[in-house]
Parts: structure tokens; C-alpha cells; sequence
């Protein structure tokens, strides 16, 4: 199957080092502490943050830091195909335990000792890249919630198919069968905080591909930017400064 | 001793497209006995308890009205329909997937419908892992009662022989799926209202069954045909008052709950009562009286506000 045309355009239309469209939005859940809807392309995910809070489960505590808890759900309806059983299966449970890693690195957990921080993710629509998705929306609603974080954390995903290195897969071409690197980084530091991938690859291609992946990610980082110093001048505005 | 009674009227909408004659309103009293999940001060309660006396809640309203309703069609854009309904912080989406199936051999000329209610822990911390397993079962077993009647299936929102292909063979099976995304309070009304939008927003294609056994399918948009109505008004009665539509704070105060479902001709479809405290009977016969009133109003509301976002969705 031809992922990539002759002309060099995909099959949304897009050219290999393109990004699908980003569109954020903080604030949704009022009732969380911190919450944020973030789209790449057709993936649609809402992360809420709640904390920091006394914990729950008084065994867990740990007394020089945060306790940072995290849970990817997908809904029923977000695949093409229903989903029977949205919660506990095995991806869900290994994609929580990435997003919880790569961000308890990057929040300041020794500030809040005796403390708990709760980010739960929902998946609404996926298309290719959910992954990515959800620690960009987590980011998001970190920064809305308040919570002393070292940086942002970005997260972009990319892959190699027909002899070429391409950004930002969507579902079409993630489930071709080719590698898919995701990498997850700390922009301003220049530090990877997540990377995985699955198929295989030989070395310099790989070099090349984990590179345009971190591209995508310092391109989010500068859109994320944007979205949060807008939204802090929203707030500033409804303040009356 | 005052009585709390929480009355939620669910009230139906009608779907634009229907050409039904029957208009099923299905008020939902829902009742919710929360423990400790807002922290209230014995100073904010008798606040909330004085206000709602006075015919004036915390954030303004009268005990009869409803929040400002904000209704978005065809939110995702792979299900056959849906809805995302904003009821004040109240959250929900529902959508509605159509697929081929076998129909039941006891009711060969009929479709089926499964509904399956989701809370999201982005609503509520204590939802995540099974959590909220409780009151998603409570959710959907409220709203298959309402939507599907009885056994027989007489008396339902949806009117299922409508769902069917070739009798005994193929039929559509409709699955509608509910998501909590953010819960304030009446969280069952929400849902009804979005499940009515987005059937309301299902276009099921046309089935042309071919001579031999196996069906072709012309992709021709076909609005779907329910004609069920939903509405959930919470009705709170402190006192001898009752409150429709409650956040979660004055939930959390309420003792009892009743859902009951009425259909546009102001017929009781369905009545439930919840929570432990004891209600006279004439408590009840005056909180159904009030939920009549109150649907006919949400009623218009929700169908004025569905046709807006349609014609929003149509534009684009």
C-alpha cells in the first residue's frame, strides 16, 4: 500500500515533515484543580489534574515528596470499532504508567511532600498518536493547575514508511506495520524524557527519525507556549490588571 | 422535620425528523445520595437549606429553574450521531453507533439497543480504576428503563420495530454510549437531554436487501426516527420545597430522589425512588405535578437548542 505518493504527500494530504493540526483549549473541567483538551489532527483527548491533595491511601505517602497517580481511559466510542471494555486492559494500563513517569520527571515533587497529584486522561477520539497526545494535554493542564513543573513536556511521535521518515502518524499509517518512535522531551533543558518504539530499524535511519520526531515536539513546545501565555493573558484581563 | 426530596424530571425531547405521534418525555428524578464528596460546612448548609426556603439558591436561581443548557451535535465525527450537552459544569456526551445484527429469536421484527454509561475520573477523583463502576450501572439501568419500557418493550422511547431489516434475519443494532466528562449535579438529566441530541443527530444509511440473503447499503442519510424524550429535572424539596436541577453541593444535602419520566402528553412513563428517607404520598403527587410543569418548559428549551445546533452543524 502506497503511504506515500509520488508527488510526496500522504494520504491526508500532508507532506512527510508535516504536523497535523494542534488545537488546545485549558479550563474545561471546572471542578478540576487543573484540566485541558488537546487535539492533534482527529485525536481528541481531555486531561484533568487534581491536586496537590492529601493522599488517599495513607500506605503510599511518601514524606520528602509527591505521590503522582495517573489513568489512561479510552472511550467507547473514541476507535472506529466500539470498544467493549474501556477500562483496565493491558494498553491502558502500560500507557498510564508512561505518562505517570514522564511527568512525575519533570514536576517539582520535592515541594510538595506528604502530597498527591492526580492526572487522569480520557481518550474521546483516536486517530494515530494517543500517546503523544495525552502527555501534551497532561502538560497543559499541569500548567493550568499551578503545580512548580522543571519545563514542559512535549511529546510527538513519527515513523518510516516507503523509504521515508514521517511525522506525526495518524491510525492509517501507525497500523501499516512500520516503526512508530515517540518521543517525549524537555524543551528548554534539551532532555528526552520518554522513548519507545516498536518494528524495527536500522541505526542511521533510526538517528534520523528519533531526530524529525524531537523536531515535532520542539514545534509543539512552541505551540503550547503560545496557548498558555494567551490564556494567562485572558485571566490577567478578567482580573482587571 | 424537614423532608428532602429530590425530584428530577427528565423530559424528553422529540427529535426533529420524528414523524412518530407519540411523543415519549421521560422525567428523570435523580437522586444521588453523596458521602462527603463536597465538604460542606454546617454554615454553608443551612445557607443552601435557608436559600432554597426563600426561593433563592447560591447561585441565583429560583427552585424551579434550570440552568442554561448548551447543546453541540456531531462532536465525533466516526459515531453515527452525537451530542455533547453543558449543563452549567455538568459535562456529558453521548454517541450512537449503528451496526448490523442478528435480531433477538423472540422479537424477530425488532432492533436492539444496548446503552452503556461511562464516568470519566477527569469528572470525579474517586471514579478512576472501579470507582465509578456504581453509578455508571445506576445510570444506564435509569436510562434503559426509561428509553426501553418494559419487557415487552410497549411503552418505549425508541420504537424498535423501526430498527429492523428483514424480519428474523438482519436488524440494526444501535449502541449509545454515554461519557461523563464533568459532573456538577443532575448528571442524569444531562445524559438524557445528550442521548436525545445525538439520536436525534443519527443518520442510519439506507438498506437495500438484495434478492439473494446478503444486504447491500446505500450510504443514503436516513435520519433516525426516535422519538424518545428525556429530560431530568432534579427536584430538591427542603421543606416543602422542591429544587429542580441541582448542583452537586445541594446534592450532597438531599436524602431522597425520585425520577420520573414523562412523555410529551404529560404521561408518567417511569418512576423511580431512591435514598432511604421516607416521602408522603402526597409529597410525591405534588413533586410529579411540579415535574409536569417544569418539562414542558425544558422541553421547548431543549428542543430550540438542538434545532440551533443542528443548523450550526449543517452550516459547516
Amino acid at each position: 500500500m502506497e503511504y506515500v505518493n509520488p508527488e510526496g504527500l500522504r494520504l491526508d494530504g500532508r507532506r512527510p515533515m508535516e504536523m497535523r493540526q494542534l488545537h488546545a483549549e485549558i479550563g474545561v473541567v471546572s471542578k478540576a484543580d487543573g484540566s485541558a483538551v488537546f487535539e492533534m489532527g482527529n485525536t481528541k483527548v481531555i486531561a484533568a489534574v487534581y491536586g496537590p491533595r492529601e493522599v488517599q491511601n495513607r500506605s503510599r505517602q511518601m514524606n520528602d515528596q509527591a505521590l503522582v497517580r495517573c489513568e489512561y481511559n479510552m472511550a467507547n466510542f473514541s476507535t472506529g470499532d466500539r470498544m467493549r471494555k474501556p477500562k483496565g486492559d493491558r494498553r491502558s494500563t502500560e500507557i498510564s504508567l508512561v505518562i505517570r513517569q514522564t511527568m512525575e520527571a519533570c514536576i517539582l515533587t520535592h515541594l510538595m511532600p506528604r502530597s498527591q497529584i492526580d492526572i487522569f486522561v480520557q481518550v474521546l477520539q483516536a486517530d494515530g498518536g494517543t500517546r503523544s497526545a495525552c502527555i501534551n494535554a497532561a502538560t497543559l493542564a499541569l500548567a493550568d493547575a499551578g503545580i512548580p513543573m522543571r519545563d514542559l513536556v512535549t511529546s510527538c511521535s513519527a515513523g518510516f514508511l516507503n523509504g521515508t521518515p514521517l511525522l506525526d502518524l495518524n491510525y492509517v499509517e501507525d497500523s501499516a506495520g512500520g516503526p512508530d518512535v515517540t518521543v517525549g522531551i524537555l524543551p528548554k533543558l534539551d532532555k528526552v524524557t520518554l522513548l519507545q518504539m516498536d518494528a524495527k530499524l536500522a541505526m542511521d535511519t533510526f538517528e534520523n527519525v528519533t531526530q524529525l520526531a524531537t523536531e515535532g515536539c520542539k514545534a509543539v513546545a512552541t505551540d503550547i507556549r503560545e496557548i498558555l501565555l494567551e490564556h494567562t493573558k485572558q485571566l490577567e484581563f478578567r482580573r482587571g490588571l | 422535620m424537614a423532608k428532602k426530596a429530590f425530584i428530577n424530571s427528565a423530559q424528553c425531547l422529540r427529535t426533529l425528523h420524528c414523524y412518530a405521534h407519540t411523543i415519549c418525555i421521560l422525567l428523570f428524578f435523580h437522586f444521588c445520595l453523596v458521602e462527603a464528596m463536597v465538604g460542606l460546612s454546617l454554615g454553608e448548609k443551612s445557607f443552601i437549606k435557608g436559600g432554597i426556603a426563600q426561593d433563592l439558591r447560591t447561585d441565583g436561581r429560583k427552585r424551579l429553574t434550570y440552568r442554561p443548557i448548551y447543546v453541540e451535535t456531531g462532536v465525533i465525527p466516526q459515531a453515527s450521531g452525537s451530542a455533547r450537552v453543558k449543563l452549567g459544569a455538568t459535562d456529558v456526551i453521548a454517541s450512537v453507533k449503528a451496526e448490523l445484527g442478528r435480531p433477538n429469536p423472540s422479537d424477530p421484527d425488532k432492533g436492539k439497543v444496548s446503552i452503556f454509561v461511562d464516568c470519566s475520573p477527569t469528572a470525579e477523583p474517586t471514579f478512576e480504576g472501579r470507582g465509578g463502576d456504581e453509578l455508571s450501572t445506576e445510570l444506564s439501568a435509569a436510562l434503559q428503563r426509561c428509553l426501553l419500557g418494559g419487557k415487552s418493550g410497549a411503552g418505549a422511547g425508541i420504537d424498535l420495530s423501526s430498527l429492523s431489516i428483514v424480519k428474523g434475519k438482519v436488524c440494526w443494532d444501535l449502541y449509545i454510549d454515554g461519557l461523563v466528562v464533568s459532573s456538577d449535579g443532575n448528571v442524569l438529566d444531562a445524559l438524557g437531554a445528550a442521548i436525545k441530541a445525538a439520536l436525534s443527530n443519527t443518520a442510519i444509511p439506507k438498506v437495500n436487501v438484495a434478492a439473494q440473503a446478503s444486504p447491500d447499503e446505500q450510504p443514503e442519510v436516513d435520519v433516525s426516527d426516535e422519538e424518545f424524550l428525556q429530560f431530568d429535572t432534579s427536584g430538591v424539596p427542603v421543606g416543602k420545597h422542591y429544587i429542580v436541577d441541582a448542583t452537586s453541593e445541594e446534592e450532597s444535602q438531599m436524602s431522597s430522589a425520585i425520577s420520573v419520566s414523562i412523555n410529551r402528553q404529560g404521561r408518567i412513563c417511569g418512576l423511580t425512588k431512591r435514598g432511604g428517607a421516607g416521602l408522603d404520598p402526597s409529597v410525591l403527587l405534588d413533586m410529579i405535578s411540579v415535574s409536569k410543569h417544569v418539562s414542558e418548559q425544558l422541553y421547548n428549551k431543549l428542543d430550540t437548542e438542538i434545532a440551533a445546533a443542528e443548523a450550526c452543524d449543517e452550516e459547516e
